[in-house]
């Protein structure tokens, strides 16, 4: 095996553990998003031995409440669930999807605790909605931009409508959330008087979040997430940010000069054990990326 | 980073005084040490000038704190060194100078630390890659051969709260890393901050909780309250040492959007309270006005008191220099350096 995808994939298989996960590097302990990712890529060989393995490490993780740990030992509901979830809906394990989409679904994040002046006073400092929900880091807490771009891929994959309420509720939240001159960071656009600036990462998650949701390209918000993320891609980026900038362009057929792609500079990135920075879930990510990001995002692979 | 924190600060700080009603919960430690840590102790604190980050004039200045403030016996021992890159401006002085950490490692690989590790897991930014290049941290743990971890993506395992009426924390998922470390040193940036009045050794330790289980931003900690959370980890991950990279700070919108301010110090020592404490009044705030500090100093991590700490070096009043305050803070001002 000689091209980069069956090289990636070797070097996922090589190292997945006894347990049937992934850490998130080589020799470290198996995890839920790393685990996830690297079945998702499993999905591209179609290798039943790998993914039988990995399966049955993630539905050690569910809890009888559709709740997903960070592992089999961790009683709490995590974001990591997303993972999973994409998982499940690739591999077709569908009574473990939809008791994880239901409990996605039903994670709470802050909006509905905060005071109507609550709410006043971080529209005035933060300039955003917080009424609106999205998805948490942990729940009960305020919601962010990633968490909620993750979220909505993975309940998008495994077949909840855009229509969802709450997930046109994460949509909203998202082009709420944007940095007024294009792009987003975090979540927090503005602060003590300043503009915050925007990340490449944060940005290219939020456009593949919303891409994957359909929301319409010739939208402000998502022209200017473009226009900041071509940007940003002439300058130093990290081997993750390319994987989801290239997914997010995808979604939006993108097509920036040549110097800009980020899956030419995915492909220089690559070791000679066909790894990307001895971490699995970046490979495993790039893998889908090279391969066909259609298994993460449908949106992405279907051509105008 | 919550803007609940902000809005809500008056209701955390009764809600954290009411979660350490029940203090002291006292100190303890990733390792077992023979230090004493209670108010009778008196904690030596080195304060050093230092005017810039030039390698000679670093090395002297570590070395002449490292010779006052007594430093924890690191021969043979496992170092880890927990730098604050809490995000990175071209702009702006927001992480510790990696300079200051490059000399570090050298003092320590030179006072017999068998294995030097530089560790950090950033608040709200997932791109490490990113951060550790733009810093200059990869370039410098490349060139001198130092392990550089990433808390956020460490293997970790639950540890039981020291605080036995934690709720929100109650195990504390710590990284590896950190829990087998002999010693850590905690080596923030001197900078005011927006939530907090102030960061410094011990804020600096929000950095030790790993995103991997807790998000980016950490914001169960804004959402525990600031204070406690601070109070919570203290006394669950024993800070050995630290040094505060005060040649260059931050002043007002800190931690993030706030100024440079030359202060051209280090303040060293054993015990974080104490080290805290001091680098307040040297920026001219006073420490029992810092909520966290306070706090601190009633579940018993150390002192904030000046009769308990002993500085050497330089003298408060001759170092200390006034950083402006981030909005809603004045009442923090130190009225007199003694």
């Amino acid at each position: 095996m000689t091209d980069p995808v069956s090289r990636a994939l070797e070097f996922l298989r090589a190292h997945q553990n006894p347990d049937g996960g992934w850490g998130y590097r080589p020799g470290h302990r198996s995890f839920v998003e790393p685990t996830g990712f690297c079945l998702l890529a499993s999905t591209i060989d179609k290798n039943s031995a790998v993914s039988a393995a990995g399966l049955a490490f993630l539905k050690a993780c569910l809890k009888g409440s559709g709740a997903m740990g960070i592992d089999p030992s961790d009683s709490e509901g995590s974001w990591m669930g997303y993972a999973a979830l994409l998982a499940f809906s690739a591999l077709g394990a569908k009574v473990e999807s939809r008791k994880l989409a239901q409990w996605a679904l039903a994670i709470e994040d802050a909006s509905g605790r905060f005071t109507f002046e609550e709410i006043s006073s971080i529209a005035m400092t933060y300039r955003y909605d917080a009424a609106i929900p999205g998805w948490p880091w942990t729940a009960g807490t305020t919601a962010w931009v990633e968490p909620t771009a993750l979220f909505l891929i993975a309940l998008i994959r495994a077949g909840i409508s855009p229509e969802h309420e709450r997930l046109r509720s994460a949509v909203r939240l998202l082009v709420d959330r944007r940095v007024r001159s294009g792009g987003w960071n975090f979540g927090n656009p503005f602060s003590q008087s300043s503009e915050l600036e925007a990340s490449p990462m944060s940005t290219a998650l939020a456009l593949a979040g919303l891409g994957a949701a359909g929301y319409p390209r010739d939208s402000p918000a998502v022209q200017g997430g473009l226009r900041y993320l071509a940007g940003a891609l002439a300058g130093d980026v990290s081997t993750i940010t390319l994987a989801w900038a290239g997914l997010a362009l995808k979604c939006y057929r993108f097509e920036g000069p040549v110097s800009f792609d980020p899956l030419t500079r995915l492909l220089e990135s690559q070791a000679d054990d066909g790894g990307f920075r001895k971490n699995m879930f970046e490979t495993a990510l790039s893998a889908i990326l090279l391969a066909d990001p259609a298994i993460l995002i449908p949106a992405a692979g279907r051509s105008e | 980073m919550s803007p609940a924190a902000l809005t809500r600060r008056a209701a955390i700080r009764t809600m954290a005084a009411a979660a350490a009603s029940t203090l002291p919960f006292g100190l303890p430690a990733c390792r077992p040490t023979n230090d004493r840590h209670d108010n009778k102790s008196s904690f030596s604190v080195a304060l050093i000038r230092c005017p810039d980050y030039e390698a000679r004039t670093l090395a002297r200045a570590l070395n002449d704190g490292w010779g006052l403030a007594v430093p924890p016996d690191i021969r043979g021992k496992r170092v880890v060194i927990k730098p604050n890159i809490a995000d990175f401006s071209p702009d702006r002085p927001i992480h510790t100078d990696v300079r200051l950490v490059e000399a570090l490692v050298l003092l320590l690989r030179n006072a017999g630390a068998a294995e030097v590790i530089i560790a950090e897991g950033p608040p709200h930014n997932r791109d490490t890659e990113w951060l550790f290049r733009q810093t200059g941290y990869e370039d410098m743990a490349g060139r001198l051969d130092v392990p550089l971890v990433d808390l956020n993506y460490d293997d970790v395992r639950p540890v039981r709260n020291a605080n036995p009426k934690a709720t929100a924390l109650r195990n504390l998922y710590l990284p590896k890393t950190i829990l087998t470390a002999d010693v850590l040193i905690s080596v923030p940036k001197l900078k005011t901050h927006r939530f907090a009045g102030v960061t410094l050794s011990m804020k600096n330790m929000f950095g030790v909780v790993p995103g991997l289980k807790y998000g980016w931003p950490k914001n169960i900690l804004h959402w525990n309250g600031i204070a406690l959370s601070i109070c919570e980890i203290s006394a669950t991950v024993r800070t050995h040492y630290s040094v505060i990279d005060g040649i260059v700070g931050m002043e007002g919108h800190g931690p993030l959007l706030g100024t440079a301010k030359k202060s051209g110090v280090l303040i060293m020592g054993t015990n974080a309270l104490a080290v805290d404490a001091t680098a307040a009044r040297v920026m001219g705030v006073n420490p029992a006005r810092v909520e966290y500090l306070a706090m601190a100093q009633t579940v018993r991590l150390g002192s904030l008191q000046t009769r308990d700490i002993a500085v050497a070096g330089s003298r408060i009043k001759d170092a200390g220099t006034d950083f402006a305050l981030p909005p809603g803070f004045s009442d923090l001002r130190l009225l007199r350096r003694s």
